[in-house]
């Protein structure tokens, strides 16, 4: 493989893809003229410039405070993990459920319980924490065991190893998780924009020109806040690259760090008992430190009370059931489509080479596109019907997954091909014996890694555009200012979530070859 | 200053694999004199490095004492009287050759040896003008010639070695063999020197422990008579042979006849 081939080719490939799109866009191919080409797109951004200032500028300030106040607690976070490895376990329910969260469950509870403004850092922050803080753990946890030996045998205690290796040796996986984390705060600004009411941001400025037919001033923003979210990423990288001289590509690490001790079985289930116990335990402290009146900010238990015994409750269950009666069914297949086609073009992109290294860094890009936000785009083009659930969910998923399954394929060794090379097997048995066998686990990894991203997508594109499921309860409960229901919407999200990803863990481990 | 004793007194230790204790040493005693040069030599996995790990308070003891002078190991390698080499060179790969023969000296907080002693230090594992280099520009022998003088430069009373010349060749390994004896008969520290390398043992200490397989009894104690300083041409003497065969021959045996 060569460098410059790749380039060239990726080049000619975008090239192309503009080409097709301007030739689209002019001739309005694309569903009766919602797809403006990209001139058209370029063209309306310079007519709209005035109006774009405000707007960028909020986007832009809500998402650097969160980066930098999310990455500082990631960092303080991983260094506890770390140190005491105790307080991980302690947290792991509290990291799973970021991780698997969809983001704009928490905006209607985070706007009820803070000002708008920190609502919506907030939001970006609680983004920003999951990569940043995973990657710098692993950094911290990875080094050569013996210079941490070292250390000790000159009498040197955890902080002193913390200080004269571990920190300095995480630099390079922590800049790599600032990649991740650069773009996820523009997503977390404008999900927040989305559902707090600001008056300036893109965000709010995407759904405010929604209802108006102009096509391209909302593809211009679509692309404004791409480019954001792009630029971020450019800069965290360029930062990295200045500072460790290394800059690999960087994915999103999958599930929350796990550390690989021996416990005994009581202590474990102990410990478990109390990683579930403790988010609750920190939902009831803030509660009770942020001193809101019970009535807009329900405690767990007061979420509780309002689900099975307040007068409301078997009006509140019958709304609950019937939401995610459409809210599941569809994530779990807009997710497994999502896969199916990510894994099918994986496959073919792998025993083609050149596809897959023209196809490789475009399929880096859309990584770091803040996609679900884009959802306002997708109504344009598919409607306010079904469809654009499972587009949406589809290409989230597509996306996240066929990055993991592209380099898990990579990653498999050439001798294993060689092997079968030397029996004579066409491409057809090289893929049946090695590559579908291999990229079992990266199938894995990719599920887990797209579930969140699935209910995120099905849940903004019932909220933005089609009236139905759980992300409409949520959007209709903040309308009626039905506090039980957002606390109760928000907590139940978090349990599916939860839930779904820790299906996919379960059929992973159970179906593991041993 | 006099090399300081090491005791091994009736020391057990096992290891825990899934809730299963799996016995590394049981019941083994061992006396390292003050001055001694003692070299172990036993079968892979057969515990020498959980020996030394235990010496230096990186492990504990489930059962009976180690001790280093009269201390504790934890107390005694915060004197920064003992100095360590492991099996890899444990180099951080962001400091330069100088800056990680200082790593001690900023754990220990004592003050760092002067420009000349660094010198001196350098000079002595022939790394002179690599002082700025870092350890990703030198090869695996030179690396582990940079923590070999990191393991001398704090002047310890206690030097624990855990195959520190077995990523370099031969010739190499023969020429740091003769440096090692020179430093070490300057300033004679009590020495514990794990190595797979008979020729290596016999030629350095001045008693041969040879271990069984795990878990690890002493299966001969073998004091080596070869007058200090010994020339690198010993190599080649009849008797220098005898010792090493009759050294090879408990090796083979502890090998094949764990537990008979």
């Amino acid at each position: 493989m060569n460098g410059s081939g790749n380039r060239a080719a990726t080049l000619v490939l975008l090239v192309a893809l503009i080409v097709i799109w301007e030739i689209a866009g002019q001739l309005q191919l694309v569903a009766g003229g919602t797809l403006p080409a990209p001139s058209a797109i370029l063209a309306r951004i310079f007519v709209d410039r005035a109006d774009y200032w405000p707007h960028v500028l909020a986007t832009l300030r809500t998402s650097a405070a969160g980066f930098v106040i999310g990455n500082a607690i990631a960092i303080l976070a991983a260094i506890c993990f770390c140190v005491w490895p105790f307080s991980e376990r302690l947290m792991r329910g509290v990291n799973i459920a970021i991780f698997a969260v969809p983001p704009i469950a928490l905006v209607p509870v985070l706007v009820i319980a803070l000002d708008g403004e920190v609502a919506r850092i907030t939001l970006a922050a609680l983004l920003v924490y999951f990569p940043t803080m995973t990657a710098t753990l692993s950094g911290l946890n990875d080094i050569d065991p013996r210079t941490a030996d070292l250390i000790s045998a000159y009498g040197g205690g955890r902080f002193r190893a913390l200080r004269m290796v571990r920190l300095r040796a995480a630099v390079p996986a922590m800049m790599s998780g600032f990649q991740v984390a650069a773009p996820a705060a523009v997503l977390g600004a404008i999900l927040a924009e989305f559902g707090s009411g600001a008056r300036w941001g893109l965000g709010t400025y995407l759904l405010g020109s929604l209802g108006r037919a102009e096509p391209d001033r909302l593809w211009g923003i679509g692309v404004t806040a791409t480019a954001i979210a792009g630029v971020g990423y450019g800069l965290a990288a360029l930062v990295a690259r200045m500072t460790t001289g290394v800059n690999r590509a960087v994915t999103m690490a999958p599930e929350p760090p796990q550390a690989g001790d021996a416990e005994h079985r009581m202590r474990s289930i102990a410990m478990t008992i109390a990683a579930i116990a403790f988010p609750f335990l920190v939902w009831q402290a803030l509660l009770v430190i942020s001193q809101l009146s019970p009535i807009i900010a329900k405690t767990p238990l007061g979420v509780v009370d309002y689900l099975f015994f307040s007068n409301a409750s078997a009006v509140a269950q019958q709304k609950l059931l019937a939401a995610l009666a459409e809210t599941i069914p569809i994530t779990i297949g807009g997710m497994f489509l999502g896969l199916a086609i990510a894994f099918v073009l994986a496959l073919i992109a792998f025993a083609a080479p050149t596809i897959m290294n023209a196809l490789l860094p475009f399929a880096l890009i859309t990584q770091t596109m803040p996609l679900v936000a884009l959802t306002p785009l997708a109504v344009l083009i598919f409607g306010r019907g079904v469809a654009v659930t499972l587009v949406i969910t589809v290409s989230v998923t597509f996306f996240a997954a066929f990055v993991v399954l592209a380099q898990g394929f990579a990653l498999i060794p050439r001798a294993a091909f060689d092997l079968v090379d030397a029996y004579g097997a066409n491409t057809v048995k090289k893929l049946w014996l090695v590559a579908i066998p291999a990229s079992r686990n990266w199938l894995f990894v990719a599920a887990r890694l797209a579930m969140p991203k699935a209910l995120l997508g099905v849940m903004i594109a019932e909220w933005l555009a089609t009236g139905r499921g759980l992300g409409n309860l949520l959007n209709q409960s903040r309308g009626y200012l039905d506090y039980g229901m957002i606390w109760t919407v928000a907590l139940v999200s978090v349990l599916v979530a939860v839930a779904l990803y820790q299906l996919t863990y379960a059929v992973d481990r159970m179906t593991r070859p041993r | 200053m006099q090399g300081l004793p090491l005791v091994f007194e009736n020391v057990a230790k096992a290891f825990r694999i899934k809730g299963q204790a799996l016995p590394v040493i049981e019941r083994l005693s061992l006396d390292c004199p003050s001055g001694s040069f003692t070299a172990l030599l036993g079968p892979s996995g057969c515990g020498k490095s959980t020996l030394l790990r235990l010496a230096l308070g990186l492990e504990d003891a489930e059962a009976g004492a180690v001790t280093v002078g009269d201390e504790q190991p934890r107390a005694a390698r915060r004197t920064g009287r003992v100095g360590v080499a492991f099996q890899d060179a444990a180099l951080l790969p962001w400091r330069t050759v100088e800056s990680n023969i200082l790593v001690p000296f900023e754990v220990l907080g004592s003050p760092p040896p002067s420009a000349e002693r660094m010198r001196e230090l350098i000079k002595l594992v022939g790394l002179t003008g690599f002082e700025k280099a870092r350890p990703g520009e030198l090869s695996g022998g030179m690396r582990q010639r940079v923590a070999i003088a990191r393991s001398l430069a704090t002047e310890p009373r206690l030097l624990l070695m855990d195959e520190p010349f077995g990523a370099l060749d031969l010739i190499l390994r023969r020429q740091m063999n003769l440096e090692l004896q020179r430093i070490w008969s300057q300033s004679r520290p009590t020495t514990l020197l794990i190595t797979h390398g008979v020729d290596e043992a016999v030629y350095l200490a001045d008693r041969v422990v040879v271990l069984s397989q795990r878990p690890a009894r002493i299966v001969a104690d073998v004091t080596i008579p070869f007058e200090r300083p010994r020339p690198a041409d010993l190599h080649r003497a009849p008797e220098f042979h005898e010792l090493c065969d009759e050294i090879g021959s408990y090796l083979d045996h502890s090998a094949d006849g764990a537990d008979s």
